[in-house]
């Protein structure tokens, strides 16, 4: 199509004389606003290029004239915070457990920095509030199987259990089905007897059952989860005559455990906490309503 | 039939491809919407993923922004590249129909792939350009043809000028291809192996990875829509493009500017400081460059307003360059070091993508289908206007529900982050940010299922349309307003 | 290039696709690849089907219905 300006009879502006499809243009100039806009933002933009690290020069680059880092401003921003806890968290590492509770002002701070400790680094497997979870010890009921005083805990949150690090809390327990130890009907008979320790009166389990289910727990469970079933500290085995049940205590449960036990894993957070967001979490641990 | 017979008859431009995209789009979107609305649910309450692998958030989040991005907005780019380009050059698509067909049915089989891909657990883990190496390659034969068809018909063209929406789509097709090639470079363990690693690594891996993520929101869903917004606006206001001048200066500088932003996506990370100062001085730089296609595409109403009181279509396309400019402005800002520091990592940046999502690229979509399918299907206008006009307040509302929600919790989670008590201890904890942002999603859920109903509106009003061949028009006489709005 | 020598050369092109996916899907690792590979096959063959179809159907019809002609702005 021929160019051919035109004026556009509501504006009264020239088209610049092309037509695509019915589609003209007009020829109006730059709008004033939007160029001295553009213009000083580009302006800005070469401020910036001078005060600030900008230009690639090779195997270096300029730093600008302010000689700003964003990797000395977070350790700028990371020493001041620290600077801002020392007070508190100096003394929380020095003072023993008993002092530390003689101090409100400093037993607060103790508080506070397990509450926020505990939201971030516990809460995901052991719930708000200690709850616990199938797998994921309940730290408020008091089923302690490592120990309940607050320097049991803290040392339970330094080397964590199975966690790889030398002073890590052990426990180990036989895989009695997988490994032949005893078999399917005997587990069976083992779990029956188990429940009748937490649950009573104990229904649909045959009393033979129960009998023979005692006498394989006193050859085989005995010794570590003890006598009266009240488990064993040293070695971390749970105490069975419980309301409590760290892989639950339905049948099915009880029978898979013995089949082939679960054995959790919790980090040893000595290697990402300081000694006195420890001992923070412990006695916030300790005081959620199961400490000793 | 040959050439011979066509040189003695008018141009005949090859349309049949064009509605093929035109219903394409509509279905993505429809799908797109859907997996947008179910995965809003499943963030609110994370037990609507059902438990399966497949329904998994992390599993059908890629299948929604691909099926926004490139199943519904590349369908929509190929399909009115193609039109636009042979009305505005007046001449057929060059490489005959047959090629047209092709590069159809094979970006389709480009997406369900990739979507199959997703959902089975396959992912290169780059965000938008998560196929594997195989189906990357394929892309990349469909967008090379894509290419030279396009190009093609530029160079048979029967007007003497190349117009400005063609700039704007040969830029999103050249600069899409060389984004996608260099961020997909990876070695796959073996050719009859999905999975591949990325030829780069650390900083440097992430740095290319936002190269591309910038660049596909600048030249894929900036680029290409503008190309769209310069055909269709005036054509449905029927009007000249308000300035030619500016059209140039800003389709340049958008060009050139563009391709420096993608480091304000890495502020405060392992990056150089130096390439964080330039992505964000780049990013300040690019803000009038992109009010420029804003500035052109509502001057061009200015003695037309009035239309948008009897064209529903028309609305949608203006109110997303309403959009259009405030996601560019909002965009800028965000890309400032310290106003990052709060936004990054936030719901806000959710808010931000789909404002411009929503607002401006499903926005000017739906006004260029509301224009284009009675033009396709030569019938006189849309199936139901009020149905339009429905689709375009139900749809507003979604996109208001939606951002403003995200806002608020984007800017709350920002400020619980970095809150810290007396004692120097952080104020909250993770889980209460996510407590804390629980009812906005529900609000966003909400705009969400708004957006959705407008989309089935538009989806049925389209079929309605296609399928009665006779004049159906709602008896709306054009100068009045439609009753009840 | 007329329309017909490009409709058949894109025709073609879908043997050796059509082989690929089948070598694919033949050769495949995981199910992933199987997948493609076997789909890349059945969506060529079925391309190359429907262009021959559709070669023979514009035969049998002259004219196309109604040109869209470039000066007719709709």
């Amino acid at each position: 199509m021929p160019t051919k300006i035109e004026k556009d009879s509501l504006t009264g502006t020239n088209t610049t004389g092309h037509d695509w499809d019915g589609v003209r243009e007009l020829d109006n100039p730059l709008p004033k606003w939007w160029l001295y806009t553009w213009l000083v933002c580009i302006a800005w933009a070469f401020v910036w290029f001078v005060l600030y690290p900008s230009i690639p020069l090779g195997t270096t680059y300029w730093h600008g004239v302010l000689g700003a880092s964003t990797r000395a401003e977070v350790d700028r921003d990371v020493a001041a915070v620290t600077a801002r806890r020392a007070g508190v968290m100096n003394k929380i590492a020095a003072e023993p457990y008993d002092a530390i509770r003689a101090q409100p002002a400093l037993l607060e701070a103790a508080q506070t920095a397990g509450r926020i400790g505990f939201a971030n680094n516990c809460q995901p497997c052991h719930g708000a509030g200690g709850g616990g979870a199938i797998g994921y010890p309940a730290l408020a009921a008091g089923a302690w199987i490592w120990g309940g005083r607050v320097e049991d805990i803290e040392l339970t949150l330094q080397h964590g259990i199975r966690s790889g690090d030398p002073d890590a809390r052990i426990g180990q327990m036989p895989r009695f089905g997988a490994d032949g130890i005893l078999t399917a009907p005997q587990i069976e008979q083992v779990a029956d007897y188990v429940m009748t320790l937490y649950q009573t009166p104990r229904k649909d389990a045959a009393e033979a059952d129960v009998k023979a289910g005692a006498a394989l727990y006193a050859e085989n469970c005995v010794a570590c989860h003890g006598e009266n079933a009240k488990g064993n500290r040293e070695l971390g085995a749970p105490a069975l005559a419980s309301r409590v049940h760290l892989y639950g205590g339905a049948r099915e449960q009880v029978v898979a455990q013995i089949t082939q036990p679960r054995l959790g894993v919790m980090p040893a957070w000595n290697q990402r906490l300081d000694a006195a967001t420890i001992k923070s979490l412990a006695l916030y641990v300790h005081d959620l309503g199961g400490g000793e | 039939m040959s050439d011979h017979t066509l040189q003695a008859m008018p141009v005949v431009y090859n349309e049949e491809v064009v509605r093929k995209f035109m219903i394409a789009a509509m279905f993505w979107a429809v799908i797109a919407f859907t997996l947008g609305t179910y995965l809003a649910l499943e963030l609110t309450w994370p037990t609507f993923n059902l438990g399966y692998s497949f329904t998994n958030f992390g599993r059908l989040r890629p299948v929604h922004t691909s099926a926004g991005i490139f199943a519904f907005g590349g369908s929509m780019l190929f399909g009115t590249a193609m039109h636009v380009v042979q009305r505005t050059c007046r001449a057929r698509l060059w490489g005959g129909p047959a090629l047209a067909n092709f590069i159809f049915w094979g970006y389709q089989f480009f997406i369900v792939m990739a979507a199959l891909s997703y959902v089975m657990g396959y992912s290169k883990s780059r965000e938008y350009a998560e196929p594997e190496w195989h189906i990357d390659l394929w892309l990349t034969l469909i967008w090379v043809l894509m290419t030279i068809v396009y190009v093609g018909t530029l160079l048979r063209r029967a007007e003497p000028h190349i117009y400005v929406a063609n700039w704007f789509y040969l830029a999103f097709l050249i600069t899409v291809a060389m984004l996608h090639i260099v961020n997909n470079l990876s070695l796959p363990v073996s050719f009859f192996g999905a999975k591949s690693y990325s030829l780069f690594s650390g900083v440097q891996d992430a740095m290319v990875q936002w190269w591309y993520g910038h660049n596909a929101v600048g030249f894929f869903l900036t680029a290409g829509f503008l190309g769209m917004m310069y055909y269709f606006i005036p054509k449905a206001a029927n009007r000249p493009i308000y300035s030619y001048r500016l059209s140039i200066v800003h389709f340049w500088a958008l060009i050139f500017l563009y391709i420096w932003a993608g480091p304000h996506h890495l502020h405060y990370t392992a990056l150089p400081d130096w390439t964080q100062t330039l992505g964000m001085a780049f990013s300040i730089m690019l803000w009038m460059p992109s009010w420029g296609g804003m500035i052109n595409g509502l001057m061009t109403l200015s003695g037309a307003w009035d239309k948008l009181r009897t064209d529903p279509g028309l609305r949608f396309s203006v109110t997303a360059v309403g959009f259009y400019g405030m996601a560019t402005f909002e965009g800028p800002v965000m890309s400032i070091r310290s106003v990052n520091s709060l936004s990054h990592y936030t719901d806000w940046g959710i808010g931000h993508v789909h404002s411009g999502a929503l607002g401006w690229v499903a926005f000017i979509s739906f006004g260029a289908m509301y224009y284009l399918i009675p033009v396709l299907w030569k019938r006189p206008a849309m199936w139901s206007q009020r149905l339009v006009a429905w689709h375009y307040w139900i749809a507003t509302l979604g996109i208001v529900f939606y951002i403003t929600s995200m806002w608020v919790a984007g800017i709350m989670q920002g400020l619980m982050w970095r809150a810290y008590d007396s004692f120097g201890f952080l104020q909250y904890s993770f889980i209460e940010s996510v407590v804390a942002v629980h009812p906005f999603y529900i609000i966003r859920m909400i705009g969400g299922v708004c957006f959705l109903a407008g989309g089935l509106m538009m989806a049925f009003n389209m079929f309605m349309t296609i399928r009665d061949p006779q004049d159906s028009r709602q008896g709306f006489p054009s100068g009045l307003a439609v009753a009840g709005e | 290039m007329d329309d017909d020598t490009a409709d058949a050369a894109v025709g073609v092109a879908m043997v050796p696709l059509c082989l690929l996916g089948l070598l694919l899907a033949a050769r495949a690792h995981d199910n992933e690849i199987y997948l493609f590979g076997f789909s890349l096959a059945a969506f060529t063959a079925l391309f190359g089907f429907s262009l021959i179809k559709r070669h023979y159907d514009m035969k049998d019809r002259p004219l196309p219905a109604t040109p869209v002609q470039a000066n007719d702005h709709v």
